[in-house]
């Protein structure tokens, strides 16, 4: 995958020139048809992206969502530096299926790289219409015209105004293909670390959330689930909820039970209720004690073939072969806050305030399941919980949607129970990855042979079959059969494709339409395991090879970027100059590295962990990454999202699996299912940030997950031999090792 | 009669009796090094694994263990009538651990509570009950813990009232309480039961906690498992005082012993916790065994007639019941704060508890259990699965759970009302 | 229904709701706190805390009938976005916070440390934080602002607001 992009040679010239502290970006190469970048190509309208008020407010709109990612900052800042204002003066919405252009989902890491880019050439494009219609009407030619907080000034004095300039229809313009010219003056945004828009009024109780919001004659909903998917509805008794206090209506569709009161506690004891009046037949639906790897191994599976470089399998060299198999648990996303909803049916038209990272395929997935039109619908988007994938949300706008039009005229808002999003919510999918490479007499890899056999990683909305209340209604939609995203994103096989310089290599995507949990995708999908296993398998290879695990790491690097993340994350934890205490078994070093779906940020990583195996605790002691992510808009912003999803990762790395028996899931709270805590948190955590101007933005989100769980296992091995191949690495699992 | 000369001769005989008694007292608290080694011995992997699996057995990280990432490293304050005694480093370092300790070392301390250097351990550490393992069973965990990585953690000093910080004072602790006799077993009684009742008097030391004390912190061995207390919760008594309102089967209390919860019976909190943790880490056959013979003494309760028998919510109070106002308070509490999970009974998660009627604390003698419980709840160990309850010290106030206690004691088990609570309510909320 | 009176942040209220309401639900739903967030209702997560007479309790375990003439204080109580409390402006100045569900819970448990304990050390601060759960990963930034507003507080003068 090249990183090499065309750049404008007029405008390097000008750059050159001018000598001014501007921005230069790499345009991504688009077709001769004159194809917008990014997500301007389905919206072109500069109007759908910003507008200027009378006034002088300028919004902008885009199709994207605040996850707790710091998106809506970054976006402010990239359309703040292009206009050449302060990020405070815009006003930003985002996804709304009535007011936003239709970004798809908000996911992949691909915020920055859709969006943002989009945002930057219409904001551009915009800046350079404002310019002319300023020139115009103070009668200068442009270049005499300097630009300062939202308005054009000549040096004789006269001003006008952004908001005096559009009156009308002047920005109802297509968005050209060509770049805009670069902004004059110094940056106003971009690369700075402005402080997150959003986050005083989370700490001073502001309503942020969803599930903060309050309408009203609002109401309030529980739904009872059944106690498993295979679970079938015998009876229910609803005479003793409809007198409590409150219940103003109990709803049964099929399997679908829920209730509505004027109270919440009031509606969440009327489901307490109403659940133990209900009678279910649970049936053994669920393998009882597998391991996962006879799990999924059993699964039928189709076979893709996603690499096929050179002539693997025929290579005969002296080296040494290695075999290893890797296998991934199910896990959960675990959202702090558990899905919730507001729907209110009026006059034949829904409003559905959800939390869903796609609220334009979400209400295509909800006008059918309503049997309605898709213009009947508007879905906004209010920010819920860390959802690190598809959680709950949508499934949860489906049940505010359907009770919404069981009560017609109230908002309803339906919480989701803590008990309920564990149980319920789609899985990360377990995974099972068979290695095999072979080493060269020269100590390189000669020969790869990798297959990863894993469920669907995404089974989004979509289609109503995929929103849990529709396969229970008397008259279900069925989940539609999954198929894979196609490589380089990839699902299951995500960063299953090596980025090292292997000349013979195959890959296999064993992919599994059916599973015995409802699985979708979770942050990283495939990479996290993937990366996993080839970043340990490599440890292997390089323990084989005799050499130092970065120095045979580098040895199959070709990407410069690659290189110097890798170098960088080495020399800043002092990777050559390590020494473990003597004798000890008890610390140890490991290192990853990997480019997201080879095509997005890069991140390498080195830490130091303590092992004792008779207690199982492992815990990492230091952590120092490395991060290449193109051009930095917000530095602060990468640092924590790396720093979290290096925390993340380690809490599922060393806790975290989905338990269940014949009939249940079992980890349905806290207790069940337990994630890191403060006391186990490393000691120190550095992020190193290697900044590229001009080169395309790339998202962090996603980035350190699979590289965390590779130094972990890769550390653990370094300090007492136990090289731990089944993720998680959790205390029971390291105990019997 | 000459009366100086009489006074002469009792002085004399006292003198010498003194001597005398100032040798015994010094051949009793006194005892020598015993010489360090140089060189580890080496361990067959046999051998360590036994030593393991006695490990759990003997629960030895519970106190030797504070900090799950330096296993044996020792550091754990223990509140005794006698002062704060810490558990010492057991890794074989050699500076500040057992690292020169021989086999016989090991075993002396194991056997009469000597240090290497021949300073007297606090019974603290439980040796008069260790003092009846095996000499194989000694030399099995002598290879485990010799061959656990090695920690550096130098000893923290304990805190004891005087004059308890005189070491050699506990060999006379030892006269009265220490019986190293071979522990032996009962020939009317299966392997299994034998095996059971070695493994709980000698390595599980549940006497320890199970059975009462005496006022100088020894065993009352004239009422054994009567019940005694662990870290200020009480240990019910296991024979035929147990407070339990139902009976224990077998099987129940083989699956309470390696998974902390049984189906009608109360999930283990407090330190229980910990033994638990402890036993589903030992081999199956052992925990079989001790459940064995904790059973044949359980059984022994004669059966009764409690409201653990009866099903549904726990009633309001009687509209005459002399202390009325704080039955309601009590009852208000239970209806407001407890029911919404304890009424439920158990489910697959933490949200749904087993009916108060059915919890041991209860029926307790002493209510300390159930205070502890309220206050502080039962959280799963860390970074394990498990079940939850949370802790209401912050959310009730002292009188509230003495009320609460209360009105669970008489409305919840029938049991006639705890004389100490309102003090025992004070004295967990002290700080 | 019964009409309780409660002190919340300072100020009485009086509320019409059941006994065994608990109070997260009365602060959010009748009071319009939305400060203290619903997490799991159980006690496990610590997005709900609050402070009753100084300590932090879950506000989805107090039954709203039991609270008596306590004081309640909430996130609001701390500060407000004009003008933040040290633990509230230590938050935002090191960005602790990626999706921020679980920070008005983690100042709140942070300001009950810090009235009690005014220098804390980090295994004290990381001890009195661990019933807080947070999902993100956002832990070392969180660390970093609790022991920045400990120093903040250390430099100023006895009996300063927290």
């Amino acid at each position: 995958m090249s990183a090499q992009l065309p750049c404008n040679e007029g405008r390097r010239r000008f750059l050159a020139a001018g000598g001014a502290l501007t921005l230069s970006f790499a345009m991504p190469a688009w077709s001769a048809s004159g194809e917008l970048p990014r997500s301007l190509d389905k919206t072109p309208w500069l109007d759908a992206w910003i507008r200027i008020g009378a006034d002088d407010s300028i919004t902008v709109f885009t199709g994207k969502v605040e996850l707790g990612q710091g998106i809506k900052t970054a976006l402010l800042q990239v359309a703040a530096d292009e206009l050449r204002v302060a990020p405070g003066r815009l006003l930003l919405v985002t996804a709304d299926t009535e007011r936003t252009p239709d970004e798809g989902l908000t996911a992949g890491s691909n915020s920055m790289k859709d969006s943002g880019t989009a945002l930057r050439h219409a904001a551009g494009q915009v800046r350079a219409r404002l310019t002319d219609l300023a020139a115009a009407r103070l009668s200068v030619p442009a270049t005499n015209l300097t630009l300062k907080d939202g308005a054009f000034a000549t040096a004789d004095g006269r001003r006008v105004t952004f908001g005096q300039l559009v009156t009308g229809q002047e920005l109802h313009v297509r968005a050209t293909p060509e770049p805009p010219p670069p902004a004059p003056g110094p940056k106003t945004a971009i690369g700075k670390s402005v402080p997150r828009v959003d986050i005083p009024p989370k700490l001073t109780g502001g309503r942020a959330y969803i599930q903060d919001l309050r309408l009203p004659q609002m109401v309030h909903a529980r739904v009872v689930r059944p106690p498993s998917q295979a679970a079938r509805l015998l009876d229910v008794d609803t005479a003793a909820v409809l007198r409590m206090p409150g219940v103003l209506k109990v709803v049964r569709d099929g399997r679908f039970l829920a209730v509505i009161a004027d109270g919440e506690y009031r509606a969440v004891k009327a489901a307490t209720t109403l659940a133990r009046a209900t009678r279910w037949d649970t049936p053994a639906s669920l393998p009882a004690h597998p391991d996962i790897a006879s799990l999924i191994r059993a699964q039928p599976a189709e076979p893709y073939s996603i690499l096929d470089r050179g002539a693997p399998g025929s290579i005969k060299t002296s080296g040494k072969t290695l075999r290893a198999s890797f296998t991934r648990a199910f896990q959960l996303h675990g959202s702090i806050g558990p899905s919730c909803a507001v729907a209110q049916l009026v006059d034949g038209h829904y409003t559905v305030w959800t939390h869903s990272q796609g609220v334009f395929p979400l209400r295509g997935a909800l006008a059918e399941l309503l049997g309605v039109k898709d213009s009947t619908i508007r879905c906004i988007h209010l920010e819920g919980a860390g959802c690190y994938g598809h959680n709950g949300a949508d499934d949860v706008a489906a049940d505010a949607a359907l009770l919404a039009r069981a009560l017609p005229g109230r908002p309803v808002r339906v919480q989701w129970m803590r008990e309920e999003e564990h149980a319920w919510e789609p899985l990360g999918a377990a995974m099972v990855v068979d290695v095999a490479a072979t080493l060269g007499a020269d100590g390189r890899i000669a020969d790869w042979q990798y297959a990863v056999l894993t469920p669907s990683h995404n089974q989004r909305p979509g289609k109503a079959g995929n929103l849990l209340a529709a396969t229970h209604l008397a008259k279900p939609f069925a989940p539609p059969v999954p198929k894979p995203s196609p490589q380089p994103e990839g699902s299951g096989d995500r960063n299953a494709i090596p980025y090292y310089a292997i000349p013979n290599a195959r890959v296999m995507h064993h992919f599994q339409p059916r599973a015995i949990l409802r699985t979708s995708a979770l942050r990283g999908l495939g990479a996290y395991c993937n990366v996993f296993a080839i970043e340990s398998f490599m440890d292997e290879l390089a323990r084989a090879a005799n050499a130092d695990p970065v120095a045979f790491r580098l040895r199959h690097l070709t990407d410069p970027r690659a290189i110097d993340v890798v170098k960088l994350a080495a020399s800043k934890f002092g990777w050559d100059s390590y020494q473990r205490p003597q004798g000890s078994t008890r610390r140890g070093r490991g290192f990853a590295f990997a480019r997201y779906k080879n095509l997005l940020a890069y991140c390498a990583l080195a830490v130091e962990v303590e092992v004792a195996l008779e207690t199982g605790l492992v815990r990492i002691v230091r952590a120092q990454a490395a991060v290449d992510c193109g051009e930095i808009v917000t530095p602060d912003g990468v640092r924590n999202q790396i720093e979290g999803g290096i925390v993340q990762s380690t809490s599922w790395t060393l806790l975290e699996k989905v338990r269940y028996d014949e009939q249940h899931v079992l980890t349905v709270d806290w207790a069940s299912y337990p994630i890191l805590r403060f006391t186990q948190v490393p000691d120190t955590v550095g992020v190193h940030l290697i900044d590229r101007p001009g080169q395309p933005f790339l998202g962090t989100g996603e980035a350190a997950q699979g590289p965390t769980a590779a130094a972990i296992a890769n550390a653990v091995f370094d300090a007492c031999g136990l090289r731990m191949r089944d993720l998680p690495l959790d205390r029971q699992r390291m105990r019997r090792a | 009669m000459d009366l100086p000369r009489r006074k002469r001769h009792v002085g004399r005989w006292l003198l010498a009796a003194a001597v005398v008694l100032a040798c015994v007292a010094f051949a009793i608290m006194w005892r020598p090094a015993i010489t360090p080694q140089t060189a580890t011995p080496s361990f067959d992997q046999a051998r360590i694994d036994r030593g393991a699996n006695l490990a759990r057995l003997g629960m030895c990280a519970s106190c030797h263990t504070p900090d799950l990432a330096k296993p044996f490293a020792g550091g754990k304050p223990m509140e005794t009538p006698f002062g704060t005694v810490h558990s010492t480093n057991i890794t074989p370092d050699n500076d500040t651990g057992i690292g020169r300790w021989s086999l016989e070392a090991f075993t002396r301390s194991m056997r009469k509570g000597v240090s290497r250097d021949g300073h007297l351990l606090y019974p603290a550490f439980p040796y008069n009950h260790y003092t009846r393992m095996t000499q194989a069973d000694i030399d099995d965990l002598y290879a485990y813990f010799m061959t656990r990585p090695a920690i550096h953690a130098p000893a923290r000093d304990n805190d004891m009232i005087f004059p308890f910080g005189f070491r050699p004072l506990v060999a006379f602790w030892n006269v009265l309480y220490l019986d190293d006799s071979a522990w032996q077993p009962d020939p009317k009684q299966s392997a299994e039961w034998n095996r059971g009742a070695y493994l709980a008097d000698a390595v599980a030391h549940c006497a320890a906690c199970h059975t009462p004390r005496t006022m100088l912190g020894g065993p009352d061995l004239s009422r054994p498992l009567d019940g005694g207390e662990a870290e200020d919760w009480y240990a019910p008594a296991l024979n035929a005082r147990s407070p339990s309102p139902l009976p224990w089967t077998r099987q129940q209390l083989h699956t309470y012993l390696r998974t902390g919860i049984a189906e009608d019976h109360a999930a283990a909190g407090g330190p229980m916790q910990d033994v638990v943790m402890h036993l589903s880490q030992a081999d199956e056959r052992d925990v079989a065994a001790l459940s064995a013979w904790t059973h044949s003494h359980l059984a022994q309760a004669p059966a009764r007639a409690t409201p653990a028998q009866q099903a549904g919510s726990l009633p309001t109070p009687k509209a005459d019941d002399p202390d009325l106002q704080r039955m309601q308070t009590g009852y208000a509490l239970y209806a407001n704060a407890c029911a919404r999970c304890h009424d439920a009974g158990r489910g697959v998660g933490s949200g749904a508890a087993l009916p108060l009627q059915k919890a041991v604390a209860l029926y307790d003698p002493d209510p300390r259990s159930l205070i502890h419980l309220v206050d502080e709840g039962i959280a799963p160990p860390d970074g394990e699965p498990g079940r939850w309850m949370p802790g209401y010290r912050t959310i009730l106030t002292g009188e509230q759970t003495g009320a609460l206690a209360a009105y669970l004691r008489k409305y919840g088990a029938g049991q006639p009302a705890w004389p100490d609570l309102d003090d025992a309510v004070r004295k967990a909320r002290a700080p | 229904m019964t009409t309780y009176r409660l002190q919340v942040n300072g100020k009485q209220h009086a509320v019409d709701t059941d006994p065994d309401t608990p109070l997260l639900y009365v602060l959010r739903n009748d009071l319009e706190l939305s400060g203290a967030k619903f997490g799991c209702g159980l006690g496990q997560c610590g997005s709900c805390t609050v402070l009753v007479d100084d300590q932090p309790a879950m506000s989805c375990l107090v039954p709203v009938s039991s609270v008596g003439r306590r004081a309640v204080r909430t996130v609001e109580g701390l500060g407000t976005g004009d003008k933040p409390g040290v633990l509230q402006q230590a938050f935002i100045d090191e960005q602790a916070a990626q999706c921020g569900y679980c920070i008005a819970g983690m100042i709140v448990q942070a300001t009950a440390l810090l009235e009690r304990t005014p220098r804390p050390t980090d295994a004290q601060i990381r001890a009195h934080m661990s019933p807080n759960l947070c999902r993100c990963g956002t832990h070392m930034r969180i660390l970093r602002a609790v022991r920045r507003a400990a120093d903040v507080l250390a430099k100023q003068p006895a009996g300063a607001k927290r």
